[in-house]
């Protein structure tokens, strides 16, 4: 215990206002400190609930350790009685605890030994923010990524997010004669004085420690009546939005006073995308006073800040702002609701010299056109699918209290609704928690005005949707509108619409639990109805059921539904299932015929699983096919299900239940890891493609694991009892990194490549190169000249590699671009350029489209391998071949001198190859052929007919077993 | 508390691990610290849970008593599944008896703790005594956890969960480095600091680097990665003529490794020298030191040789590791598995007599931030801190 009279090491200023309920909680945080030298310093600001007796009554009970202090009148915010606090504080450093908040009991201990190890003069570690009314008291960290690791700062501009975004003051430990020679005090009479605090301690201090320990636990409500809301959280009264702006003025003079630009042009950045659209949210609710104040003090402030800042912003924040300057309202409104729901289309936007801008106003002003371009948004590129059309309710009429009359309008962006398309829709009413009932209402007109189309429709409410009315209070509506074929489905913004009536609710349970259905608006600024109960009935039967719930009945009944609900969670467990597919599925008699197929983890149907598959039926061998995807529903090209074929989710039931009982497994990457194959089951792995990268135990990361992890892996891979190779390379690379024993490998090619053969057979015996029919299914003029870009996968997406549409003007007249990326990184293509560059990402299957193409471009994919059977020209783009080969997975050989084809590295290298190709230079013949033979020696166009012959065959059954060991 | 007791004669001190004599690195290292605090003035009591089936060899006349809790085994707890074990009456009567060991440790435990003088310190090296040990009243006596390992391979280990479910209510987990430690704040352990191994002898005579030898001591076990290690050799040798890779130790893998080696066609450049006794001979015979591990905490076989002045080349497979060797500075690490690169890394060093001698001179000028005063002062520290 400390005496009165020595220098405690910390002194926590606890400030309170009103709050004797939590004060003694937040003493007794700083009392269990686990270090002991700590003491509590208490400031009321005048409460008036007895706070101050409490504080008293606690410094009573802990001489020596508490202080009680108290301001003569009510100050109003946070920063007097902090002031106050540091004028009594003994302590050799100061930290700040709110009366409602606790400090973590390792707090004082971590900071005082970092401030001592290090010398610094404010140390700040992790604040949390815990919801206590959520179900499990939800925390979220306060700026995670600042606190991931001890750091030492001499100069806060080391770390400008630091300066910027943690501005709480009461996450940091101070040294006290830090703060006294400094004179930091909080400023009087402002809100948001933390932000100046910090902004100053930051400033002058010499030395800045972060931990990233918790110190400091911050306790919040999700949902707060306006009334509750703490001071600062209410941003409606305009002095806050003023208080805000004259702190950042202030510390914009304090950064210009010690010469800290690149400070402030972060903190600037920081103002457009956080502090800006923090207000523009709310803005639609205010009145018209406020929405003028706001404008005007925003455009004072925004005008200090330069243009290149702006710049720097995504498109939203950037338009937002300038629309503000700009008092543009009719526009600004339509921008807000961008900003509230980022996956919109919010306007119609104008298109002008190849760019893309928010609306047709103000771009006949320079600064206007380069605040208003949202070209990099990619807009253009998105279907009326893939558009989220921003859609407005234009009029509100109540009907005699069953029904209401609504007009709409919706944008038509960039013309994807056409003139003369056809326009079919109807409003969905669903309530929004999932799976639960949907109504419809039809839309009665509508009428094509060229940047938007209006409609209209009445819902009847009252009379069609019926609410079960327990656990549907919340239905939010939809217009589900078709043009021609396609459909889009956006929510209906509110705007500044007042909506009024209240519609008579028929809950299908009772109406003793609600009998009215109120229009509000929700959180993203949608319209959507409430359930509530206003009748004397309805109200009691609603309160009695809410005091049930919570009362003795409740808890059992609550608890009963939360086990069930745990219960179906754990049944759907990966856990569970592979528990049941162990114990008792396999222990099922295998099922003779019945063979599961899989391709690339069931994203598609293609590849050798399906070359071998539809081999197995040209030939009519009797057999249960059950192919498997990912995903809710299979994705486009799989079979359709019938009498002998099946189609199944991954990881589902019938999945598992059809691998225990299979005779034969065919896939070409792996099964689930933790499945076990039976001895009775042969699994055929027909793989997907030859190595360039190391692969298996060649693989560091797999070499680095511990021999159980290592050992597990390698039961994995014993699971193979056929490894299908194309050529000696396969063996010398997959199969020795797999660790696969000479006896498991198959000699025959890869079926997959059999079509790419035989196309290459035709095209020498007829001279003519077929496109088929996939050249009309993807709408391309079977004349032009095709080329087909293929680049491997990556882990962080490149920024844009190929522009399309310079490919395009180059190239456009006679030659078509097909991009086949990956899901995560895929090209905008514009749909301006239809015809001369198509996505195929989404085509189901590679090998058609290789066949297809009169050139391939790629950089290390394995299609390389299989285009060579093709003997067509190829462009090896490997702009980043250093950092790929280079990285510590290394390459089996190097691409630089085995690519047959231009190596190019630069987008403009690329384009001069491709001229080449099309004026049909050919100088690398030679060295692809050679490249063909050393990849591809067993790819002779009859993979898929000996893997039949061998297995399904007539002399199969006797061969295959003795194949096995 | 006063603060005054510690200072003049010293503090009570136990250190509580598995075993007291358990062959393996905590064992000697905790009878290292033994050492060190009992030289300052300290009372050290060195405890062990129970006996070992593996005993090292401590030598006689320890300078401070050692005491085991439960001489014997205690006996791994039963939890039974399904009705066939539920019916095992051995399995109840080995927790009965797993429990009376129990309470025999804890009564032990908590007359050795009210006897303490104010100022003692508990430090407990191993997470599955902690298990033990947690359960004693300590009468505010603060509880130093420690784990000898990386964050990363404590990950892949059972030891993970239990660390974090125990340690919270120690007064300070300490692991090997700050990255360490960090990472295992970031799992909302709030307790946690650092301890850096010390180094065990300062030599006075330090290699010369003349011979054309490369030398790699530790277990021939997984964990040591001398697979990755022939296999780099096997690239490096014929770029290295006359160098000789020298193995020290011996381990379960010994003839597996051996098969490997032929395989390589390496016997002529790879010697088996068994385990030593004699790691200073071993380490003044060499001009390069290599370590190829999965995982690593604190490796003491780095500082060693460094301390002789021997440039090491190693898999950065641990914070404990980079923070030791300056990447390019006083040793050379390659990226964790990547053979190609140690092989790389130990052509730089065999090839090139200049650099050998400015990053073997570096190493051990830099190494002697671990030397035993220096640790012996954080020590000190961290105990004034965990008083006040």
């Amino acid at each position: 215990m400390i005496s009165a009279l020595s220098t405690p090491d910390v002194s926590v200023i606890v400030i309170v206002f009103n709050d004797a309920e939590r004060l003694p909680r937040a003493v007794q945080s700083v009392l269990d400190q686990t270090l002991h030298s700590v003491e509590a310093v208490i400031v009321d600001d005048c409460s008036t609930d007895g706070s101050f007796e409490v504080a008293q009554r606690l410094a009573a009970q802990y001489p020596g350790r508490v202080r009680a202090f108290q301001l003569p009148e009510n100050s109003k915010g946070c920063g007097e009685p902090r002031n106050r606090g540091i004028a009594e504080a003994l302590g050799t450093y100061v930290m700040y605890l709110d009366s409602d908040d606790e400090l973590e009991l390792n707090a004082c201990r971590n900071m005082v030994e970092a401030a001592e190890r290090t010398g610094a003069e404010l140390v700040s570690g992790l604040s949390t923010q815990i919801y206590i009314d959520t179900r499990n008291q939800r925390e979220q960290p306060w700026y995670r990524w600042l606190y991931q690791r001890h750091q030492v700062l001499e100069d806060v501009a080391e770390l400008p997010d630091l300066f910027v975004f943690d501005t709480l003051s009461t996450n940091m430990c101070y040294r006290r004669d830090f703060l006294l020679d400094n004179k930091l005090t909080f400023v009087k009479g402002l809100l948001y004085e933390d932000l100046l605090y910090s902004a100053q301690a930051y400033l002058a201090a010499d030395r800045i420690a972060l931990i990233p320990n918790q110190v400091y636990k911050w306790y919040m409500r999700q949902n707060v009546a306006k009334a509750d809301k703490s001071i600062t959280n209410r941003r409606d009264e305009i002095r806050n939005f003023s208080d805000r702006i004259e702190i950042h003025r202030r510390i914009d003079a304090l950064l210009a006073e010690k010469g800290k630009t690149g400070l402030r042009r972060h903190k600037d950045l920081k103002f457009l995308k956080h502090d800006i659209p923090l207000y523009l949210r709310e803005f639609p609710q205010h009145g018209p006073k406020w929405q003028h104040q706001f404008a005007e003090l925003s455009r004072e402030y925004l005008a200090t800040i330069p243009y290149d800042v702006f710049d720097e912003c995504q498109p939203v924040h950037r338009v937002c702002a300038y629309l503000l300057i700009k008092e543009d309202w009719a526009n600004l409104l339509p921008a807000i609701d961008w900003l509230r729901n980022p996956r919109k289309t919010p306007m119609p936007l104008v298109e002008r010299d190849g760019r893309i801008y928010f609306c047709a106003e103000h771009l006949d002003d320079e600064v206007g056109r380069r605040m208003l371009d949202v070209t990099e948004v990619g807009f253009q590129a998105r279907s009326l699918g893939e558009s989220m059309l921003r859609t407005q309710l234009l009029s509100w009429e109540p009907q005699d209290g069953n029904a209401v009359r609504i007009t709409g309008r919706t944008v038509n962006a960039l013309g994807l609704i056409p003139q003369k398309a056809q326009l079919s829709g109807r409003l969905e009413v669903k309530a929004r928690r999932k799976g639960l009932q949907t109504f419809s209402f039809p839309v009665t007109s509508f009428t094509h005005q060229g940047d938007y189309v209006e409609w209209e429709s009445t819902l009847d409410i009252s009379r069609t949707l019926r609410p079960l009315g327990l656990v549907d209070t919340i239905w939010d509506v939809w217009l589900n509108l078709g043009v021609d074929k396609q459909r889009t489905r956006p929510p209906l913004s509110v705007d500044q619409l007042d909506l009024d009536g209240v519609f008579a609710a028929r809950p299908r349970l009772t109406r003793l639990l609600a009998d009215r259905l109120e229009p509000e608006v929700s959180r993203p600024g949608h319209l959507a109805f409430q359930l509530t109960a206003v009748g004397p009935a309805a109200s009691k039967g609603r309160g009695l059921l809410f005091d049930l719930m919570s009362g003795p009945v409740g808890s059992p009944l609550k608890r009963s539904a939360k086990r069930v609900l745990q219960a179906r969670r754990d049944l759907g467990a990966a856990d569970t299932k592979v528990g049941w597919y162990h114990r008792a599925m396999t222990r099922m008699p295998v099922k003779k015929g019945l063979v599961v197929f899989e391709s690339h983890l069931g994203k598609q149907y293609s590849d050798s699983p399906r070359a071998i598959y539809e081999e197995m039926r040209r030939r009519g061998v009797p057999f249960h096919a059950v192919w498997s995807y990912e995903g809710t529903k299979p994705p486009k090209g799989f079979p359709k299900p019938g009498k002998d074929v099946e189609v199944v989710e991954r990881w589902s039931w019938p999945y598992l239940y059809a691998l225990a009982r299979a005779e034969y497994w065919i896939d070409n990457q792996g099964y689930p890891l933790a499945l076990r194959k039976r001895p009775e089951t042969t699994y055929i792995q027909t793989w997907h493609g030859s190595a360039l990268k190391r692969m298996g135990f060649d693989m560091a990361e797999y070499r680095m694991q511990p021999r159980h992890k290592q050992d597990e892996y390698q039961q994995a891979l014993d699971r193979f009892d056929h490894f299908v190779v194309r050529t000696e390379h396969d063996v010398d690379t997959l199969v020795r990194a797999y660790r696969l024993p000479e006896s498991k490998v198959l000699r025959v090619g890869y079926p997959r490549n059999d079509a790419l053969v035989a196309a290459r057979r035709e095209e020498v015996l007829t001279g003519k190169r077929e496109r088929g029919p996939v050249a009309k299914e993807l709408g391309i003029d079977p004349a032009r000249t095709i080329v087909l870009y293929a680049p491997t996968f990556r882990e962080k997406a490149p920024e844009l590699v190929l522009d399309p549409v310079a490919f395009a003007e180059r190239f456009g007249e006679d030659t078509t671009l097909l991009v086949r990326s990956h899901y995560m990184q895929r090209l905008a293509v514009p749909r301006t350029l239809k015809g001369k560059v198509v996505d195929v990402t989404d085509y189901p299957d590679i090998t058609p489209l290789l066949g297809l193409a009169d050139a391939l471009v790629t950089d290390y994919s394995s299609v390389m391998f299989d285009y060579a059977l093709l003997d067509r020209p190829m462009v090896f783009y490997a702009y980043d071949y250093e950092e790929y080969a280079g990285a510590a997975r290394g390459t089996y050989f190097d691409l630089r001198e085995a690519a047959p084809g231009p190596f190019v590295e630069t987008q403009e290298q690329l384009f001069d190859a491709i001229e080449g190709v099309r004026n049909g230079a050919d100088a690398d013949a030679e060295k692809r052929r050679a490249f063909a033979s050393r990849f591809g020696e067993y790819d002779e166009g009859r993979a898929a007919a000996q893997i039949v012959d061998r297995f399904f065959g007539p002399a199969a059954g006797t061969q295959q077993k003795g194949q096995q060991a | 508390m006063s603060t005054n007791a510690a200072v003049g004669t010293g503090r009570d001190v136990f250190i509580i691990s598995n075993s007291v004599d358990e062959l393996g690195g905590v064992t000697t290292w905790s009878h290292q610290l033994a050492r060190m605090l009992t030289e300052r003035g300290h009372s050290v009591h060195v405890l062990g849970i129970c006996d070992t089936d593996t005993p090292a060899d401590l030598g006689p006349n320890l300078p401070y008593p050692t005491t085991t809790l439960h001489p014997g085994k205690v006996p791994s707890p039963f939890h039974p599944r399904g009705v066939k074990q539920r019916l095992k009456v051995s399995g109840y009567a080995r927790n009965a008896q797993r429990e009376a060991a129990i309470r025999g440790m804890k009564t032990k435990l908590e007359a050795l703790f009210a006897a303490a003088r104010p100022g003692a310190m508990i430090i407990v090296t191993q997470v599955w005594a902690m298990e033990f040990v947690r359960l004693a009243d300590r009468r505010n006596i603060p509880l130093i956890g420690m784990s000898h390992e990386s964050y990363e391979y404590s990950k892949d280990s059972s030891r993970f969960a239990r660390v974090k479910k125990y340690y919270p209510e120690a007064d300070r987990l300490l692991l090997l480095t700050q990255e360490d430690a960090d990472l295992w704040i970031l799992e909302k352990l709030n307790n946690v600091g650092f301890m850096p191994n010390p180094l065990p002898v300062w030599p006075e005579v330090p290699s010369k680097r003349e011979t054309k030898t490369v030398a790699c001591i530790g277990r021939l076990d997984d964990q040591k990665g001398i697979d990755m290690l022939l296999d780099a050799w096997a690239v490096a040798a014929p770029q290295a003529p006359g160098w000789t890779l020298k193995l020290y130790g011996r381990g379960e893998d010994e003839a597996e490794l051996k098969a490997q080696c032929t395989r390589l066609g390496l016997d002529g450049s790879v010697e088996w020298m068994g385990q030593t006794s004699d790691v200073p001979g071993a380490l003044r015979d060499s001009s390069v030191f290599v370590q190829s591990s999965r995982g690593e905490g604190f490796p003491l076989a780095l500082l060693e040789a460094m301390a002789f002045a021997v440039p090491c080349a190693a898999f950065d497979c641990a914070p404990g590791v980079r923070e030791i060797i300056r990447d390019g500075v006083d040793g050379l690490l390659a990226a964790p598995g990547n053979t190609a690169e140690l092989a790389r890394q130990l052509v730089r060093l065999t090839s090139n007599q200049d650099l050998r001698d400015r990053m073997g001179e570096a190493a051990r000028v830099n190494v002697a931030r671990y030397s035993k005063e220096t640790i012996l002062e954080k020590w000190e520290e961290l105990f004034a801190l965990l008083e006040r």
